[in-house]
């Protein structure tokens, strides 16, 4: 950091704090783990949370406010699809044909989407003119 | 007029490389006419990035839908400022933004700078230029703003969620505050490229950071808000990785803006303070490239574009290329003294870098965990808002408690009774005010609690400050103690200007702990002529109304609000269904106590006319300080940045003698 390379107990203090930060840093991560995000092409015989990312196909049925939406969601680019329910908020641009992200697990061939956790991505900004 | 577009941007392009070209080889042979004429190139690379602009606004305003551009980000019934607003709301058009505000700030530079520093401007030219051939060949090559087709009678519409007011100043701001590490990141390389040891540059970039991070800061804020009034789920910031994006570069130029006075003070941090301004600059274009390659999944982030590559290869050209240059002039950048102490204002400066920056590289690794994961596990793996909110705490809470200490601290070596004298009357108001909170009931969050304590420590600590420096004054000029503490700070600009935006930070902060970390929410459904209770508020559901708006239908739930028996009016969540765009969009209700600074956020869902609603209320406390903490720290910025004669002096003095070296 540009400190003088004479022996300082400053430097000796700080090396110490970098390495603590590093090591709660490291720590932490390896703990806390995170979510694994997939496609429904592989989602087959998973267990526990995941995001799963895909493309809404089909009708849309039911109310995520009483018995949960119902929709498919299928591989952005594939055609593997799951069958989804989803209990919770739905964001305003939620609807077949949009690319979304939601966590839950499978359960009996069904994917159980986690309240709160649906996200539709936007589909107008800085795309390409052949994706539109 | 798209042929004119078209030509103004290939100008620019051409004027820019004319830049780079004739720059470095006049810079690396010192011919003074050529580099004016580089120089020269830059200002008219602005006028022709101006001209392209206005080409783009004018069809946009014209509803000319001969242009591809306009057909997809407006329609006839889009209202006027929005189609102004569309100008930014599309790749091709943000990208033509940001090159307007890079040639924009570059001339100014270059203005600025013939009249501080004309010697560092002989390398900082090429390395503008650089950067404004990679913009302005996207442009013209990748992402034209200009292509045409047979026009269509109407457009697509801009996306309902930009249909706001604050989208019309939010994604300036953040190009603003981006574009604006461009001129501190071309002085660094300049002054290393010309060898220069001596500080200038290091004032020079400074003030371009102190500008670039203002707008970076205010421009996220104004996002926030954004979030909170129209994205409609009670937050404002949900560390979604283009939100990280802007972010990180705003904490590495915070790290600079306090290492840099090390520097300037004790000769120190100097290899450090290069690298801050290198990262700042290319975290800027890694979160360009993060919202445009579709590399991540976001809500921002969308569909991979063409321009996510291009992007790489730059950022990678741009370290690379940066790290050789530092390399090559180490010996240059060997620091002239050591920290002599790791209890003085210099090592709390340095704790508070590498807290900033750890907490920088945390949101970074946070980012980029799911594509590291994913090439090497085969799948990636996510972190949310759980990782992000540990290490906001771990890294948050000492920063906070450096900020009430630093300013205090004597430079060089504090005595620890000295300390004991400075910190007794900031600690006990803190500590006293910690156990009143908790006879107040908020140890209900522990990390609220401390947090809390630790803003009263930070604020008693810049009152006085505040207080002693007022005093001292007048003691010594005499006058009233208005006059007096005018004077202190219209003399002392840049640190009572940074007191403010420390004042400012803690104002964030205790919005944010109080909003996060004491806020209720309640969800029920109600039919109308129903009650439901949310903190001490009754809220009942009246029923519908329905209205015809500008361009969009707009259902409401009418909800009457009480408080302690009290009417206190009727708010009026629901949604619209925007006619052009197909799209509906939940408009949800906000109502601000002034008092209190506490907000009732009602959201309606499976909201239809006459039939029952879900009703969602949150009791937000204290979020209103975030947005107040805004303009206290753009007041604070700028009273820092203000010019002051007597500084300018100083300086011209200090390094008149090193700019006439430069010249000869």
């Amino acid at each position: 950091l540009g400190v003088a390379r004479r022996a300082s107990p400053a430097r000796l203090v700080i090396a110490l704090g970098v390495a603590a930060m590093l090591a709660v840093f490291l720590v932490y991560t390896s703990i806390a783990g995170g979510t694994p995000q997939l496609r429904p092409s592989e989602l087959n015989g998973r267990t526990g949370e995941v995001a799963l990312v895909g493309k809404v196909v089909g009708r849309v049925t039911g109310n995520a406010r009483e018995n949960g939406l119902r929709f498919r969601l299928r591989d952005v680019e594939g055609k593997t699809a799951v069958p989804v329910v989803y209990r919770g908020s739905v964001p305003d641009m939620f609807r077949t044909g949009r690319d979304i992200s939601l966590k839950g697990e499978l359960k009996n061939g069904t994917f159980v989407g986690k309240s709160g956790t649906l996200v539709t991505k936007c589909p107008s900004k800085y795309t390409d003119k052949k994706q539109s | 007029m798209p042929d004119l577009g078209r030509a103004a941007l290939i100008v620019c392009l051409g004027l820019a490389v004319y830049a780079v070209v004739a720059g470095a080889f006049a810079a690396s042979t010192r011919r003074r006419r050529l580099a004016e004429s580089a120089e020269n190139a830059i200002l008219a690379s602005f006028l022709a990035a101006l001209v392209a602009s206005c080409v783009l606004l004018s069809a946009l305003l014209r509803h000319d839908f001969s242009f591809v551009y306009v057909w997809r980000h407006t329609s006839l019934e889009l209202p006027r400022p929005y189609t102004v607003s569309a100008f930014w709301g599309g790749q091709e058009g943000s990208l033509l933004l940001w090159l307007l505000v890079l040639t924009g700030f570059s001339a100014a530079a270059v203005l600025l700078g013939r009249r501080s520093a004309p010697s560092l401007l002989a390398w900082t030219v090429p390395v503008l230029g650089a950067v404004t051939v990679f913009f302005s060949f996207l442009l013209v090559a990748v992402a034209s703003p200009f292509a045409t087709q047979a026009a269509p009678a109407d457009g697509l519409g801009l996306n309902p969620s930009l249909q706001n007011p604050y989208m019309l100043a939010h994604p300036p701001f953040l190009y603003l505050g981006f574009v604006g590490l461009t001129i501190p990141f071309a002085f660094a390389m300049g002054a290393l490229a010309a060898r220069r040891s001596d500080e200038l540059w290091v004032v020079i970039t400074r003030r371009w950071t102190l500008v670039a991070w203002m707008l970076l800061g205010f421009g996220q804020l104004l996002g926030a808000h954004w979030a909170y009034v129209e994205v409609g789920w009670g937050g404002y910031f949900a560390w979604d990785p283009v939100e990280n994006a802007a972010l990180m570069p705003w904490l590495a130029a915070t790290a600079f803006l306090h290492s840099v006075m090390i520097q300037e003070k004790r000769g120190m941090l100097k290899i450090w303070n290069v690298l801050l301004v290198v990262g700042a600059f290319a975290l800027a274009l890694f979160g360009t490239f993060l919202t445009r390659s579709g590399i991540l999944s976001s809500i921002h982030s969308f569909t991979e574009s063409s321009i996510g590559p291009w992007f790489l290869g730059f950022i990678g050209v741009v370290v690379a290329g940066s790290t050789a240059l530092i390399l090559s002039r180490l010996p240059l950048l060997r620091s002239k003294t050591r920290l002599e102490s790791p209890v003085s204002r210099e090592a709390t400066f340095l704790y508070n870098n590498l807290l900033l920056v750890a907490f920088c590289l945390t949101i970074l690794w946070g980012v980029a965990y799911p594509i590291l994961t994913e090439a090497l596990r085969g799948e990636p793996v996510t972190v949310g808002p759980p990782y992000y909110n540990f290490f906001l705490k771990a890294f948050g809470l000492p920063l906070l408690i450096l900020m009430g200490i630093g300013p205090l601290i004597a430079w060089r070596r504090a005595s620890l009774r000295g300390l004991g004298r400075i910190f007794a009357w900031p600690l006990g108001v803190a500590v006293a005010s910690g156990v009143l909170l908790l006879a107040l009931g908020a140890g209900s969050s522990i990390p609220g609690l401390v947090g809390y304590t630790f803003c009263v420590f930070v604020l008693a600590s810049i009152v006085l400050e505040f207080v002693r420096g007022t005093r001292a004054r007048q003691a010594l000029s005499g006058g009233s103690g208005p006059a007096a503490f005018a004077q202190l700070v219209g003399r002392n600009r840049r640190r009572y200007g940074g007191y403010v935006v420390h004042a400012s930070i803690v104002l964030l902060a205790i919005g944010v702990i109080g909003s996060s970390a004491y806020d209720t929410t309640r969800e029920q459904r109600l039919q109308p002529g129903e009650s439901m209770t949310v903190r001490d508020y009754t809220l009942t559901y009246q029923g519908t109304t329905q209205e015809r708006g500008p361009n969009a239908v707009e259902l409401r739930a009418l909800v009457d609000v009480e408080r302690d028996g009290e009417r206190l009016g009727t708010m009026r969540p629901g949604k619209n269904s925007y006619l052009a765009e197909q799209q509906v969009s939940n408009e949800s209700a906000i109502r601000s106590d002034r008092l209190n600074g506490e907000d009732l956020f009602l959201i309606a869902e499976q909201l239809q006319p006459g039939g029952p609603v879900f009703l969602k209320a949150l009791v937000k406390p204290l979020v209103n300080l975030i947005w107040i903490a805004g303009f206290v720290f753009v007041g604070g910025a700028l009273i820092a940045l203000w010019p002051d004669a007597r500084e300018q002096r100083r300086l011209a003095l200090r390094y008149g003698r090193a700019e006439a070296l430069a010249r000869a």
